[in-house]
This record gives structure tokens, sequence and C-alpha cells, in this order.
């Protein structure tokens, strides 16, 4: 009755705008990073691009800081939103709004969030402004650098801001799904809370969490509009050198932008792979 | 929540450091930004239709698509899932500058057909991997009675499968909607300047040291996602019954 | 197999008309013009960040547009001119010769230089503009685009000279000449700074000082000299690294724009901002955006001076239009309507000489903006742009050597 051919007929639209659209234009962009384009007249593949690209200090930089900028927002944002599943997880008096708070959170884009940071962080901010009239510090300068920074502060702000609620909605219907029985049975054979938590909840946490981590890894990574407006003007993320390449005049920058951009999405999809197979190790999604 | 600051702003004139709030209000931001010479009125007209364009042609898309994933093994089916859930989180650059050079060749750079298509790429994960979820908890026992009782497939349709699914489609279709509202590259890219959605306006004010442009327009683009969000959220309360569990995408296989 | 197909492929790709620029094909009188463009529509690429700008166009020009020629004007904001520039040549690399989206770009500098060296550029149409008659084509800030010769590919728009704003109720005497302005920032450390090349008004300002090491822009002129630059540009990065400790943040960091810079001014972080266009404090001030006693000047050495200009693409779908919006751009009442600082405040590129008494006095009569110096008094002291690669060498040499 479910014959193969009936279940490729429903997957086929998918497939084609799938496999169609994304493959093809990853497809496309690498080929033009190799430098081949039969269609231009360039007809042996070569690796100069990449050989540019990979000995740039501007590009290996960028890399570092995208990578770092990555790392604490994931990572904050998974210390977080444990904590805050955790605390949400009975019910209390308001929890439906919260919820219905948080849901709606994630409506704001992204480029709307980093302005509120910008417009509230900066040294001439709405904070900077509320500590001069505390009589803190005297002049915008003297408010700690939290946009425009080296160390990206307000960027990892935003995306904790914005990628925290995600993740605890993520953990708190992982843990509707387990339900209290597991620590229940624990906490009758003697462990202690933390015990309970540390080795029967947080195990089966684990997996959600980290696939969750490993999807803002992979997205705060490749971004582009938040760093374009909340970063300093170096080093900058690696979206941003890319397409910075790639909008250049000259026209032999266009294969170096191409080999950026595969270089970006073979770091993204190297973490999630990672993120993957941590994943399996651990056993997977048990019921 | 940035909406206020960013509301302040919009009506602000003269707010320099260190004061706390506007030295005037001014409605002068929003009166540009409502005329036509701003461009921001067409510009929300048409990032609307874009968003629900591509939220009509993912949920479409992604209800046969959700049955099969959510129903049934078959193999190749863990591949299909990574296919589906690559274009929601790696970076959309790559795929942009390649695709860039195919619409080119085909004419569909700087028309809207062509960025909806571009949009679909981001969006169909999200309604898929939600579809393939509630197709998984959804039990065929019902459709089954019902054909035994009688029913023809399209009633069965009609009555027993969609309003078990309705929830989820509202869901998929919401945050397909969202992806496309917020896109920026893809549209810089394929749009080739001449599809101004949103994103794009805002990031130009944005980037001009107007605040209070900047902080009007924000607000135009953040009120319509709200609202679609806060829709939907009304919708699950009232319909609670229908065993509409909000289902999360990519957990829980 | 592959070869048939590459073949085919490289067949496809249309034959250029022309090897060089593309002419526009045909002696057309400007009654054959204005009648093809009739009823048709033109899209203006062009910087969309400033309201008032966008209202004369949107609101002021298209209505005009639209009463005496009939024609739709869309203006199309974009973040850079860069952007256009990229789209056209996009467009070429992908064998779209004609129907291009992008029928009319203001542009100059840089930017100019790109459609020129990738052939992008209609050229060789402007004698038949009327309104060209009262261009001053002679003038060399005028028939040169940043060292690039404009050979009738470009029709100007707006003339604009470099200057520095200041607040008058903080600072009651602004530094006069390059050197007081050095002088002033070592003595008030973290109340200046300029934003990272290769922003157009950062790279501005570093020439400015490149011209300054080099003692006056007598030997900067003309085509790119290796050993010339070296010298002269040890001196500057020797001058900028000297005063970094004292710049804004300690010289850590730059703004990376001069929009950065304009809003470290608005909120009194730092003592100056600068640019391109003077017509800017004025439309800040009426904003809100800086305070009511912002002023302007020169600099005694002297400030450099350019024009900006539209440009039609070799490619544009209604090169008509563009070209009778072009025309209406020149006419006097346009080049004075821009002039009113209430509108715009630009100054105008035709020569007023060559206008009617009546327009020479409206002109004359038209008061400044009390926060924009006067064209007038920058004048006296206008520097001419060193040619485009200077500027490329300047912009990678600070990248290299100060801005870490």
């Amino acid at each position: 009755m479910t014959g193969g051919w009936r279940i490729f007929g429903m997957l086929a639209p998918l497939l084609l705008v799938l496999a169609g659209l994304f493959g093809l234009g990853l497809g496309l962009t690498l080929m033009r990073s190799l430098r081949y384009l039969p269609a231009i007249g360039l007809t042996e593949p070569d690796l100069a691009a990449y050989r540019a690209v990979l000995t740039a200090p501007r590009f290996l930089a960028s890399v570092v800081w995208s990578l770092w900028i990555a790392g604490a927002s994931s990572g904050i944002s998974a210390l977080l939103s444990l904590g805050t599943a955790l605390l949400l997880r009975h019910g209390f008096a308001g929890r439906g709004l919260l919820l219905a708070l948080i849901e709606l959170g994630l409506a704001v884009p992204h480029v709307v969030g980093a302005l509120g940071i910008l417009y509230l962080f900066s040294q001439s901010g709405s904070f900077a402004r509320l500590a001069f009239g505390a009589g803190l510090i005297d002049q915008p300068a003297a408010f700690p650098a939290l946009t425009h920074d080296p160390y990206a502060i307000g960027i990892i702000l935003l995306y904790v801001w914005k990628e925290m609620p995600f993740m605890t909605l993520v953990l708190l219907a992982r843990l509707k799904r387990i339900g209290p029985g597991h620590e229940a049975v624990a906490r009758s054979l003697g462990a202690t809370p933390w015990q309970a938590f540390a080795q029967v909840l947080l195990p089966m946490l684990l997996p959600s969490l980290l696939v969750a981590t490993a999807l803002v890894f992979a997205f705060a990574f490749g971004a582009y509009e938040v760093p374009l407006l909340l970063g300093p003007h170096a080093p900058e993320a690696v979206s941003v050198v890319a397409w910075k390449h790639h909008t250049d005049v000259d026209l032999s920058a266009r294969p170096e932008a191409m080999a950026m951009a595969v270089l970006v999405f073979v770091i993204a999809g190297a973490v999630l792979a990672l993120g993957a197979r941590l994943v399996w190790r651990l056993g997977g999604f048990s019921r | 929540m940035p909406l206020l600051i960013l509301g302040i702003w919009s009506v602000a004139h003269g707010w320099r450091f260190p004061a706390l709030v506007p030295g005037e209000v001014s409605f002068a931001a929003w009166s540009y930004v409502l005329s036509s010479a701003s461009g921001v009125g067409a510009s929300l007209g048409l990032t609307l239709s874009i968003a629900v364009a591509t939220a009509v042609i993912a949920t479409v898309i992604s209800y046969p698509a959700g049955r099969a994933l959510g129903r049934h093994r078959f193999p190749g089916r863990f591949a299909v899932l990574v296919l589906v859930l690559a274009p929601a989180v790696l970076p959309a650059l790559a795929v942009a500058l390649g695709l860039q050079g195919l619409f080119l060749r085909l004419g569909l750079t700087g028309t809207v057909s062509g960025v909806v298509l571009a949009h679909l790429i981001p969006a169909l994960p999200y309604p898929t991997l939600v579809m393939t979820a509630a197709f998984a908890a959804f039990e065929p026992e019902f459709e089954h009675q019902a054909r035994s009782l009688g029913a023809r497939p399209l009633q069965v349709l009609a009555h027993v499968t969609l309003p078990a699914v309705a929830p989820a489609l509202r869901v998929g279709a919401a945050l397909a909607f969202l992806v496309s509202w917020s896109q920026y590259l893809l549209t810089l890219g394929i749009g080739a300047g001449k599809v101004q959605t949103l994103p794009l306006v805002l990031f130009t004010f944005a980037t001009s040291g107007r605040n209070d442009l900047t902080g009007a327009v924000s607000l135009v683009h953040l009120l319509p996602a709200l609202l679609v969000v806060g829709f939907t959220l009304a919708l699950r309360m009232f319909h609670r019954v229908g065993g509409g569990r909000w289902s999360v995408p990519g957990v829980g296989g | 197999m592959l070869r048939v197909l590459i073949a085919l492929c490289l067949l496809t790709v249309p034959a250029r008309a022309d090897g060089v620029a593309a002419l526009y094909e045909g002696t057309h009188s400007w009654a054959e013009i204005e009648a093809e463009a009739r009823g048709g529509t033109v899209n203006w690429f062009m910087w969309g960040g400033s309201d008032s700008i966008n209202r004369y166009v949107s609101d002021h020009l298209a209505t005009i547009l639209k009463r005496d020629h009939e024609i739709t004007l869309n203006r199309i904001g974009v973040t850079d001119a860069a952007e256009v520039v990229n789209l056209v040549l996009s467009e070429k690399e992908a064998g779209i010769t004609s129907g291009g989206a992008v029928d009319l770009v203001w542009i100059n500098g840089e930017n100019f230089r790109s459609m020129r060296q990738a052939d992008l550029a209609l050229c060789g149409y402007t004698g038949l503009l009327p309104n060209a008659a009262l261009v001053d084509w002679e003038n060399p800030s005028i028939s040169n685009d940043f060292g690039v010769p404009v050979d009738g590919c470009e029709v100007p728009w707006n003339t604009v000279q470099f200057a520095f704003a200041y607040d008058k109720a903080v600072l009651s005497e602004p530094p006069r000449s390059m050197a007081e302005l050095l002088d002033w920032i070592k003595a008030n450390p973290g109340r200046f700074t300029y934003p990272a090349p290769p922003d157009f008004t950062g790279s501005a300002f570093v020439r400015h000082v490149f011209i300054y090491a080099a003692g006056g822009p007598e030997t900067l002129l003309g085509p790119f000299d290796q050993s010339k630059f070296e010298a002269v540009a040890a001196k500057t990065w020797a001058i900028l690294n000297d005063l970094e400790p004292f710049l804004w943040r300690g010289g850590q960091t730059y703004p990376t724009g001069v929009v950065q810079l304009n809003e470290l001014f608005a909120n009194g972080e730092v003592a100056f901002t600068f640019n391109y266009d003077p017509a800017q404090f004025g439309l800040a001030v009426d904003a809100g955006i800086y305070p009511s006693t912002t002023r302007s000047f020169g600099l005694m050495d002297g400030t450099l001076g350019n024009t900006n200009y539209t440009l039609i693409p070799f490619n544009a779908t209604n090169k008509a239009a563009a070209m009778v919006l072009q025309n209406l751009l020149l006419a006097p009442e346009e080049q004075f309507e821009k002039a009113k600082p209430e509108v715009w405040g630009a100054a105008p590129a035709i020569a007023i000489d060559r206008l009617s008494p009546e327009f020479q006095a409206d002109f004359a009569a038209l008061a400044a903006h009390p926060s924009v110096i006067a064209a007038s008094a920058l004048a006296p002291h206008a520097l001419p742009e060193l040619q485009a690669d200077w500027l490329t060498a300047i912009e990678a040499g600070w990248r290299e050597d100060v801005g870490r």
C-alpha cells in the first residue's frame, strides 16, 4: 500500500526545492571557488582561491573571531537555558504567561534586537546615560565599551537574548517528555537531589542540549547582519569579509569570496557533525 | 524588550547624551516613514506578500513531505532529514552566492518570484520538521476507522487528518513566515536591489545615523511578526482540545 | 560530450557590440529622446540614508517628471553605491547587455573608476542634453572624477568641499590649519578620531594628512609615482601613528564609518566631525541630531573638493528616460531648489555665471544654514583630488601601517 514511489512522490516537491536550489546553489559556489566556470572560459579548476584565502591574516582573524562569538553565545545560552528550563519546569502562577512571552520574543527579527542592544548598551546609550545620571561616569568614554568592541560583547548579548528562549523551550519540551519519573525513582533509592540531577536527568537532557547548542553555534558562526551592526572595524565576521570580497569590483576577488563561503559552510557543518556524533555516542534520543 | 527603546527613539528629537528622555517629542520621523517618499509602505506590502507566499508554499510542500517522513521509515530517511535540516542551520551565504549566478542567467534576479524561491530554502526546514513530528504523533487509526465507515479519501482528509494536524500546520506556516520576514542577505543577493524588503530598508536607515527613522522603521518591521506569532498563540489556546501539543522541531526524531 | 556543452555555452554568450565603452548609437536629437522617454519609467539607484534627499527625489522630482514628461521615477535606496556597481557588473558577467535593472546611479570616485574599468557606463551622449551647456566642462574638477577623466560618461549633479564641524558651545575657537589641528588633538586626548579607511570620509581625512605631509598637492598631481608615494607615506604614517594614543579610545579602535563618527560627535564624545558635503551638518541640526550650536569650518591649508555625478549603465532599460532625468537635474530651477537649506543645501554643479540674471540673484540671495559654511568661503582653499591610484595605495598603506 505504501509503495516506495508513493513516498517519493510525497517528498518530491521538497526534494526539488531543497536539493535543486540548495544543492545547485552550493554546487555553483563550489565550482566558482575552484575557478571552474566553462561559461566564461575557465576550464581548469584550481585551488588558487583557497590558497589566497587561507593565508590571508584578515580571513583567519575573522574565523577566530566568529568562532569566539559562536562559542560564547551558544555556551552561555546553553547554561542559562538549562537553569531556566529547570526553574520553569514546575508550574507556578504566571508560567503560561511567561512561556507566551518567550514565544513572542522569538518573533523579534535579529536586526531589530541588535538595534535595541545598540541603543541601550552603547557608550552613549540609555544605560550609559543612567550611569551618568547616577554619577558613576562623567563622559561616554568612561562607560565600558560593549558595542563595536573587539570582544563582541554586544553581539554575544544579542545572541544570548535571542537564542536562550529558543533553547529553553526545546529543553522544556524534552523535560516534559522525560517526566519526573526517573528522578523520583533515583530519589527513592537514596540519591541526593544533586545526584538525581547530575546522574539521572542531565544525561537524558544532554542530547537535546547538545543539538540545540550546535544549532545556535552554527547559526551564530555564519551570521551577517548582527556583526555588521554591532561589530568593530576589525576583526570582522567571516560572512562580512566574504560578502565584501564578493562585492569587490575586482572580479578576481569573487572566487575568493566563494572559497570563504565554502569554508564557512564546511566549518559550520563540521561543528554540527561533531554535535551529531556526540549525541550518537551518548545514546541518541531515548524515548 | 527593545520595543520600548526603539519606540522612544522614533519620536525623539534632539536626544543626545546624557539626556535620559528626549528633549523634544516629534512625529517627523513617523510622518516621513508613513509617507510614500520613504518607500516604507511599499516595502511593507512587498515583504508581507513575499513572506505569505513563502509560508503558503512551504506549508503546502511540507504537508506530504512531513507525512512521508513522519509515518514511514524508508531507506534514506536519515539522509533526507539531514537535507531538510541543513538549510536552516548552515550559513545561507554559500548558497546565496552560487544561486545568484544561476538566477541571473534564468532571469530570476531582481524579481519577486526569484526572492520567494530563495526564501524557501531556509524556510522549508521548519514546517517540514514540525509536520514530521505532528505526523509521527498522529494516530492512523482514526483514518482507518473513518475509511472503514465508508468515508471517501477527501472526506477523511478534510474531517479527520487536517483538523488533527492543523495546529502543526499553523506553527509551521508561522515559522516559515518569520524566516522569510527577517531575511536580509538572501534578498540582497537575489533581489539585486530591486526587491526592497523591510530588512533592507531598515538597514539603510540603521547605517545612516538617523536613530529616529531607524526606530520607526524597526517598529514597522517588528509589528507584523509579533502579530503573526500572537495570532498563532491565541489560536492554540482556543484549540487546546484538538491535541495540538507544541512539538519542537528537530528534537526527538 | 562535455566539450560540446562548453562550446554551446560559449556560443550563447552574446558578442559584444563594441570593445570599448558603450556609445549611444545613432544621432538622436533631443526631441527624439524626449519623445522616446515619454510615458516611461526610470529606476534610479542612489544612497537612501537621508530622508531630506529622499523626499526631494521621491516627492519633488518625481512629481515634475510625471507632470512634464509622464515618466515614473522609481527611487531605489541602497546602502552603498558599490552595491550598484556590483549589480551591473554581475549582469554584464551573466551576459545581460540590455534590459538591465539600473537606469541611473548616483556615483563618483572609486565607484566611477570601477565602472569605467569594467566598461559598464554609457558614454558619449552628454552633449545631447540641453542643460549640459550650463556646465563648465573645462573646469578640471568637473571634467575629472578623482583623476579619472569623465569623458562624457557621467553628468555632474552636486559639487562638494570637505569641511569640519564643531560645537561652538563647547569649543570657542577651532584650529584653522592641519598643524593646529594636530597640536589640538595632542593637547586634548580622547577628543578626536576618524573613520577607518576605506570608509569614504575617513579615507578623505587621511588624504588631507597625506597632502599636508607632502607640503602641498603640487608634487602629487598626475599619475601615481611609487617612490614619491613611499616618501610621503612614511611621513604620513609617522604622523598618524604618533597621533594614535591621543585619539578616542586611545586609538585602540576606529569608528567603522562616518556615521559612527557623527554619533560620537552628536553625543559630545569627540569634538569634531567632518564630511565632504557640509550641507549634511545643516540637515543633521534640523533633524535634531546635532546641537543647534554646531558650526563648520575649513582649513587654511585647503580641503578637498570634488563633484558627484549621475551615470547611465551601458545596459540600462530606459536610457532615454534616464537622460531626461539627468537633464532635469541640471536645470537651473532644480539646482536652485536643492541648494535651499531647508530642502538639502547642496552646492550646484552648473556654472552660475551662465544663468540668467534672475537666477544669479536668487543664488546670491540664498541664506546658508548657520551651521553650514558657505561654499564660497571654502572655495579659495580648495585642494584637487588625487588620481584614484593614489587613493588605493593610501588606503592599503593605512590598513597595514596604522590600522593594524
